[in-house]
């Protein structure tokens, strides 16, 4: 058997005293999309942010491997050196550092950790452009601060095009339909579909089935009360939209 | 009853300096008040009876001179070391260079530009004429051993006309003392830049006191950076006196480890319809001290005011402390005056999104302090002169 991309064994998390991920078990093997569903306070965002790093939470057990090797110790850079792309549901808002600036840094860390020359700014900027292209980012949102004064499709387009420059081996993508109308949903999904790849894996978590119309999973997993109740196709999404996540809820308990 | 002040070792010292400069009556000034305590409200967090222990003997002349803190390329070049105006080279065209006796500022009841004025024999005299080309930078040295000097310079720009004016404060590594004045007075129209940028020596005391004077719609930018001595106070009275006159008043504070830095602003808005945005930010780290306090005063006929001044701080170690205090005091009734301040540590929410991208945590938290020093920087368009104070920002960020 092949190494996964992501192996998540047992996972438990706490923050403060409370518990919110009670034991998380979760495969995802090279090239698969799988989707998380499950609804609000369910511990999804909490599983992308403990899975990139984020400080607030203390991981009490388990393991997660990102290709094989254990990301628990590492630093939120180190693992996004590594291959893991978290697209925020939430994109932060930096005033006075220059989204360019931001975005050859972030090439170039991931560059020099892969033993890399840094990229010259020509190849840069026309690495940006090419990506932004597809995905309708024009220069004029480019030379704004990061993210400073961006409508909500536009961070959620800013955060596809940073995927698309990074190339990173396993995405997570945190509620990313949020915040989005229908054609922003549809520029997003076709940026991320364009993205998918035999050495790629992707784990989109969302509580609506609407963005797995647009991004179509290969494994859809509910989640329930900080675990993964129920794994399944991609109708299993549909199931979900019929009957609630009330159904669901018994298998948690 | 009155009770005598006791007066410590320092105070003593400047009493015999000032007796031997033959300024008797501010000897006996400072002999009945002595150096001011934090009961002074101008001095709340500057207490320079206890933080001025010792003062150095008066600098003698300057016999060598140590590499220029600051270059600015193209600048055009004067120094004064130890007080004196030192010879300069063919002026450019609409400038006029020339020395006074004496010092530059206008009375006021503060001990800093007291000392400055009975102890300075001469200044540096610039009139400034059309559109002033190269950056002017002045530069001022404490040359020698450990020494008391005092050094001013009296600036005018005449009516509709512009300049960039830049002055550094350094010298030779001893625990100098150094007390500095600048009078800048713009005419009608003029558009001036002013950076201070004060890079003494780690064991020195830094003062410096700049007095603005700004006719009808003159344009003033200011810049003041501390980042050298171990104690250094900054002091700024801008004047408005004519209508439309408007200044963006900026300043830094960068301490680290043992350092007491304060920028203490004093403004009078006189006139109507005149306007000013003071911002002051502070970074702290190791266990330091940044002040910041703005005063704004609005005469009574001073109408249509508008002035808002603020102090934002950034603390990067637990033991780092940043002082503010905004003191408006406004006479006339229709006016838009306020002020704000922040004080905190680097976003964590921000950290974690740059590095989650790929930036190592050192990279990213400088990202973080250079966009929060941005603002004051950027306005700064002469190129080389740009240049020149993001590489002190940096040097500082390195850590050097």
């Amino acid at each position: 058997m092949t190494t996964p991309m992501l192996e998540i064994r047992d996972l438990t998390v706490r923050i403060e005293e409370r518990e919110i991920l009670k034991g998380v078990n979760l495969v995802v093997p090279k090239g698969e999309v799988h989707a998380i569903m499950g609804r609000n306070g369910s511990g999804k965002s909490t599983l992308s942010y403990v899975l990139a790093g984020k400080e607030d939470y203390e991981v009490t057990g388990g393991e997660v491997l990102l290709d094989g090797v254990n990301i628990l110790e590492l630093e939120p850079s180190e693992r996004a050196t590594a291959g893991l792309f978290l697209a925020f549901q939430y994109p932060i808002e930096i005033p006075g550092v220059a989204t360019m600036t931001f975005l050859k840094a972030a090439l170039n860390a991931k560059r020099k950790a892969n033993g890399e020359a840094e990229m010259s700014t020509p190849d840069f900027m026309k690495a940006v452009k090419e990506a932004g292209k597809a995905l309708h980012i024009d220069s004029d949102m480019l030379k704004r601060a990061l993210n400073v004064g961006f409508s909500g499709g536009e961070k959620k387009r800013a955060e596809i095009l940073q995927m698309a420059l990074l190339k990173p081996k396993m995405c997570i993508l945190d509620e990313t339909d949020s915040g989005l109308d229908i054609d922003a949903l549809k520029v997003v999904s076709e940026g991320v579909n364009a993205l998918r790849s035999p050495d790629r894996s992707m784990l989109v978590i969302t509580h609506y089935q609407r963005l797995l119309n647009h991004i179509v999973p290969d494994v859809v997993h509910v989640f329930s009360d900080g675990r993964v109740v129920e794994s399944g196709g991609k109708e299993l999404a549909l199931e979900l939209e019929a009957k609630g996540y009330a159904g669901f809820d018994e298998a948690a308990a | 009853m009155h009770v005598p002040v006791r007066l410590g070792p320092a105070e003593l010292k400047l009493i015999d300096q000032l007796t031997a400069a033959g300024a008797v009556a501010e000897a006996e000034r400072l002999s009945g008040a002595g150096l001011p305590t934090r009961r002074v409200e101008a001095y709340h967090y500057t207490d320079l009876k206890q933080l001025l222990r010792t003062v150095p003997e008066l600098a003698a002349a300057a016999t060598e001179a140590s590499v220029p803190a600051l270059r600015v390329a193209g600048a055009y070049q004067l120094m004064i070391a130890n007080g004196v105006v030192q010879e300069t080279g063919t002026a450019p065209a609409g400038v006029i260079v020339g020395k006074a006796a004496g010092g530059v500022l206008s009375t006021r009841d503060d001990v800093v530009t007291r000392l400055n004025m009975a102890l300075t024999k001469e200044c540096l005299t610039l009139d400034l004429d059309g559109s002033v080309d190269p950056v002017i930078q002045i530069d001022r040295r404490t040359e020698g051993a450990a020494g008391h000097s005092t050094s001013a310079a009296k600036i005018f720009v005449a009516d509709d006309s512009s300049a960039v004016i830049v002055e550094t404060y350094a010298g030779s590594e001893q625990a100098h003392l150094g007390n500095h004045a600048t009078y800048l007075a713009l005419g009608k129209n003029a558009k001036v830049t002013h950076i201070t940028v004060n890079l003494a020596a780690a064991k020195a005391t830094h003062f410096a006191s700049n007095e603005y004077h700004l006719a009808e719609g003159a344009q003033l930018r200011t810049l003041i950076i501390n980042a050298g001595a171990a104690l250094s106070r900054t002091q700024l009275f801008p004047r408005y006196e004519g209508a439309g006159a408007h200044a963006d008043i900026t300043g830094l504070n960068l301490v680290s480890e043992g350092q007491h830095a304060d920028i203490t602003m004093d403004a009078l808005h006189a006139v109507p319809h005149t306007s000013s945005k003071p911002l002051f930010k502070s970074i702290a780290r190791g266990r330091s001290k940044a002040v910041v306090q703005g005063r704004l005063v609005v005469a009574r006929d001073a109408q249509k005011t508008d002035a808002k001044l603020m102090s934002q701080g950034l603390m990067l170690s637990d033991e780092a402390e940043i002082l503010c205090k905004p003191e408006l005091e406004i006479y006339a009734d229709d006016v838009v005056c306020g002020h704000g301040s922040t004080c905190g540590q680097l976003d964590e929410d921000s950290l974690f999104y740059l590095t989650s991208r790929g930036i190592a945590k050192a990279d990213a938290e400088t990202m973080l302090v250079r966009a929060f020093l941005a603002e004051l920087v950027d306005p700064i368009e002469d190129e080389a002169l740009n240049e020149a104070l993001t590489a002190v920002i940096e040097g500082w960020l390195a850590g050097k």
